[in-house]
């Protein structure tokens, strides 16, 4: 019982009358209070302040230094973005370049970037809390806020804010955005950019309406259950079917098909036949298939199992195991027969032609996929069943089916998902709990949130989904709240069309497949825009019965489409009258006739004073520049003019174009564009062209 | 000391000054000391005389008057929030943030305030135990009863409508749970919580009368009822021990000890 008796003569001592008591309970109260003002002095800010102050102390530039460095609280405020960052409070030396050595944080200078600190302030890019004064609380999600510190991984994101357009410094949000676009995200979720436009799809996911023309009820069974299993680039996402959904589904789609009026050559198919069971003939044929460049579009997968060729139409590796012969070859004739939205050019082929590149793409099959697959005729009750799926899964939202509407806002939209509460997600089991982590899970594996969920899963590699996380979050509050002064906007969709005669061919070819004009069309060759100033009529011409291609180094070609010679001058005529920039007047500079003289000093400029010979190639035997595009025929293939302006400004003509700015002088371009005009390959061999 | 302090006082309560604010002259008679009490606009709340007895801690355990204690801190960082407060959306929730952050031991001052609020809540239920177990409201203290309830309504209230003035999810949704259970009153519910929105949604509007009823009605009235509470204890015989009894016995009487 000594404590009592010892606490007893404590309280007699310092609590015995009331004056004393007073007094020890004032003092203890004084002590609690000093607290508040202590907690103030400690404070992370003030502490991180006198860490900076004494890491410049020590360092040569120390009197500068301090001359920029300003104590108390540091504050950007940005009324009109609604940003208040005190980040600069701590991060004393955003700006101080000097201190470019130091690594330790906070005091790690920004490295450059295209915009001034104060106008943007640090939150807009990093998220966070730019209120905040104490590192908890700045860079973490806590119980008063749930934005924590965006990880460098999806920084990119924040560019997208105010960019819509590409921009050279964000491949990875450029790619996200792509896929947004190419993996048919756009089909179910709604997104709207800032300036209310909404995000179009770019794949082209093919219409069911006569499915049952083009391939077998059991190869969309196989499709159905596993895409992948077909063709390893497929678009179309694993709904993760049970045998009897993709049964029913698949019996709903066949028994709802409509035919489609489809040519049948019998010489063809008779061809094609033969070509098939024939090992010797098909390589007879696959010098076709490499003639017409279809491996400029379409890939097929080469005995060491590598894809080979380009990913604008689907993948051919097993496309014998897919497809009906009598399709085939009507496809192959003339695609706008089955699809006439289709992105495959009309290939004007004979029909010797279309029976070889049939049976040379019927050989081309894979005996596994639809082995011991039987399915029984369908019952009435399965293609009801197999309907309602259809419409359960949204199937209409992508595709063209026969008696199924498209949903309209089948999925959530995603227009704020990049500022969603966090308190309104529902988590899955071992995802972090914020939202950059929810979104890479969703995508990751969706039907890990639940196994009745709709969303399917795709085969994305983590940078994929990386990028694709950064395009969503870029899709937020802020992005649609910012000024539209500060923005950049996305180019307006074009809807342009050719006119005419020629417009008509250009649509039949599908130039927009590949090529850009006027803002609308494919990236994967030249923008054709102000073709027209650029080349030579003969060497158009020319291009058109034979194309061959300017970059050697590239896999990727024009394909020879077989056009009649009153097609070519059709196109040419177009080409060269309407797509004409206003910059370059084609006739100004004539095309041959420079002096001698001139050439010569051009010659030395190009080899000495600009060094083109590093990208470019003149003198096959020497030059080793395999950059830029082959300069042998330049004389022959483009107008003075154009290499003149060219010389002067690239970017003015092409914007983002590789080809430096190297402000020359005028004379300098001049000497230079008689050079490249003398440049006229062997004049024998052109003769005999 | 104590004389010379005496001397330098008694000169001081000579002076026309002194006279002018304090009417009740000098001298050390019981009616002089009374009237010095009945006379102040402060003092006259209290009894002219109180018994030792009532000031024991065991007495009332000075329930009520930690609650005014309470009161007072809150009307006094109040104020000092006050300073650094907008009542308008969304600057009412950076202005909190401001407070936590950037204001020198503004945290401080809002924890003070929220605490002390909560410690004012649990206070005023504790006296009203302590009331009602003892059969303090009795009569003649009914009516000073009837006050305490209405003061605990005030309480409650200010409590409640300064629950929203974070302007945070908590405050928001707290807000719009209380404002949705006042409309299940029958017939005029929804017209009671329109009248406490400003609206039918909890917005701006029910930020500013939040903050008016918070800031200015509600302390106001607590005021006006704390004084007339105070002035009924007075009036009703002083505070309630067990000798208020008219037929109390006492086996151990405390002793007397002149006040």
């Amino acid at each position: 019982m000594s404590l009592p008796e010892n606490l007893k003569k404590f309280r007699q001592k310092f609590f015995g009358n009331s004056v004393s008591a007073f007094g020890w309970t004032s003092l203890i109260l004084l002590i609690l209070l000093a607290i508040a003002p202590a907690k103030n002095f400690f404070s992370d800010w003030l502490r991180y302040q006198r860490g900076y102050e004494r890491l410049i102390s020590r360092r040569s530039d120390a009197v500068t230094l301090r001359r920029h460095f300003e104590s108390g609280i540091q504050q950007i405020w940005l009324p009109e973005l609604g940003v208040v960052d005190r980040c600069t409070t701590c991060h004393s030396a955003m700006k101080e370049a000097t201190l470019a050595d130091v690594s330790l944080q906070p005091y790690r200078p920004h490295p450059p970037i295209p915009h001034k600190l104060e106008e943007f302030g640090c939150v807009l890019c990093h998220r966070g809390q730019g209120t905040a004064t104490s590192v908890e609380d700045a860079h973490k999600s806590t119980l008063a806020w749930e934005e924590p510190i965006l990880p460098a991984k999806y920084l990119e994101s924040s560019c997208g804010q105010c960019h819509q357009r590409d921009l050279q410094g964000t491949p990875q949000l450029n790619l996200g955005r792509k896929m947004l676009r190419a993996y048919g995200c756009v089909h179910c979720h709604t997104i709207k950019q800032p300036d209310g436009s909404v995000i179009t799809a770019t794949d082209d996911p093919p219409s069911l309406t006569h499915i049952a023309d083009k391939t077998s009820r059991e190869w969309v069974f196989a499709w159905l259950k596993d895409p992948q299993a077909y063709s390893t680039t497929a678009t179309m996402p694993n709904f993760k079917l049970s045998d009897d959904d993709a049964r029913d589904i698949s019996a709903f789609l066949i028994s709802s098909s409509t035919p489609a009026s489809l040519k049948l050559v019998q010489s063809s198919l008779d061809t094609a036949k033969k070509i098939k069971d024939d090992a010797t003939l098909q390589t007879k044929a696959s010098s076709l298939y490499g003639e017409s460049f279809c491996a400029s579009c379409h890939a097929v997968q080469n005995a060491a199992g590598n894809l080979v060729g380009g990913n604008i139409g689907p993948e051919l590796t097993k496309v014998g195991s897919k497809v009906r012969p009598e399709w085939l070859q009507a496809w192959v004739r003339n695609p706008h027969d089955y699809d006439p939205a289709t992105g495959m050019p009309h290939y004007r082929f004979n029909d010797e032609q279309v029976g070889e590149l049939t049976g040379f793409l019927l050989a081309k099959s894979d005996a596994d996929l639809l082995a011991n697959l039987h399915l029984d005729a369908a019952t009435p009750e399965q293609i009801a069943h197999g309907k309602r799926l259809v419409n359960d899964y949204g199937c209409a939202s992508c595709h063209e089916i026969n008696g199924v509407k498209r949903p309209e806002n089948f999925a959530p939209e995603l227009t704020k998902i990049g500022s969603k509460p966090v308190n309104q997600l529902a988590f899955a089991p071992g995802v972090d709990h914020n939202l950059y982590s929810y979104i890479g899970a969703k995508i990751k594996q969706p039907r890990a949130f639940g196994a009745s969920l709709k969303m399917p899963q795709y085969t994305f590699t983590p940078s994929q989904v990386d990028a694709l996380t950064s395009a969503l979050l870029s899709h937020n509050e802020r992005a649609l709240t910012i000024p539209a002064a500060k923005t950049v906007p996305a180019l307006p969709p074009s809807h342009y069309e050719p006119a005419g005669k020629a417009g008509q061919l250009i649509a039949d070819l599908n130039c927009f497949s590949c090529h850009a004009i006027n803002g609308r069309g494919g990236d994967m060759a030249p923008d054709l825009t102000w073709e027209g100033s650029s080349v030579q009529r003969d060497w158009l011409l020319q291009f058109f019965r034979d194309p061959n291609t300017l970059r050697p180094a590239l896999i990727r070609r024009m394909p020879k489409f077989n056009l009649t010679d009153a097609e070519i001058a059709t196109l040419t005529d177009y080409i060269l009258t309407v797509y004409q920039s206003p910059k370059v007047d084609r006739d100004s500079m004539p095309l041959t006739g420079y002096p001698p003289g001139q050439v010569e000093l051009g010659k030395q400029l190009y080899y000495s004073k600009y060094g083109c010979q590093s990208c470019h190639i003149i003198d096959t035997k020497q030059d080793k520049g395999y950059i830029g595009p082959t300069l042998t025929h330049v004389g022959s293939r483009l107008t003075a003019a154009w290499v003149y302006n060219w010389m002067k400004d690239p970017a003015a003509l092409r914007p983002g174009t590789q080809e430096p700015k190297r402000n020359m002088s005028d004379d300098d371009a001049r000497a230079l564009t008689a050079f490249l005009m003398s440049q006229r390959g062997n004049e024998k061999q052109e003769a005999k062209r | 000391m104590s004389t010379t302090f005496n001397r330098y006082f008694g000169e001081l309560r000579k002076t026309r000054i002194w006279r002018s604010v304090f009417r009740g002259g000098t001298g050390q008679s019981t009616l002089r000391n009374s009237m010095a009490i009945q006379q102040n606009v402060f003092l006259h709340l209290l009894p002219t005389k109180v018994r030792t007895r009532m000031i024991d801690f065991n007495a009332t355990w000075y329930l009520g008057t930690l609650t005014l204690g309470t009161f007072g801190i809150l009307v006094i960082t109040g104020i000092l929030l006050m300073l650094y407060y907008h009542p308008s959306a969304p600057q009412a929730y950076a202005d909190t943030k401001d407070l936590q952050f950037v204001v020198s031991s503004g945290q401080f001052l809002r924890n003070l305030h929220r605490w002390s609020a909560h410690a004012m809540v649990f206070l005023v239920f504790a006296h009203m135990f302590r009331v009602f177990y003892r059969g303090a409201y009795r009569p003649p203290r009914e009516f000073n009863w009837v006050i305490g309830v209405i003061l605990l309504l005030v309480t409650l209230l200010l409590s409640y409508t300064g629950y929203l003035l974070p302007w945070d999810q908590l405050a928001f949704w707290a807000i719009t749970v209380g404002s949705n259970i006042a409309s299940a009153v029958p017939i005029m519910g929804d017209k009671v919580r329109f009248l406490m929105l400003g609206g039918h949604f909890v917005n701006a509007n029910a930020l500013l009368r939040f903050y008016v009823l918070h800031c200015m009605i509600l302390p106001l009235a607590a005021l006006f009822f704390i004084a007339i509470h105070f002035w009924r204890i007075r009036k009703d015989g002083g505070l309630y021990t067990r000798h208020s009894e008219p037929d109390a016995v006492m086996t151990t009487a405390p002793a007397e000890r002149p006040l």
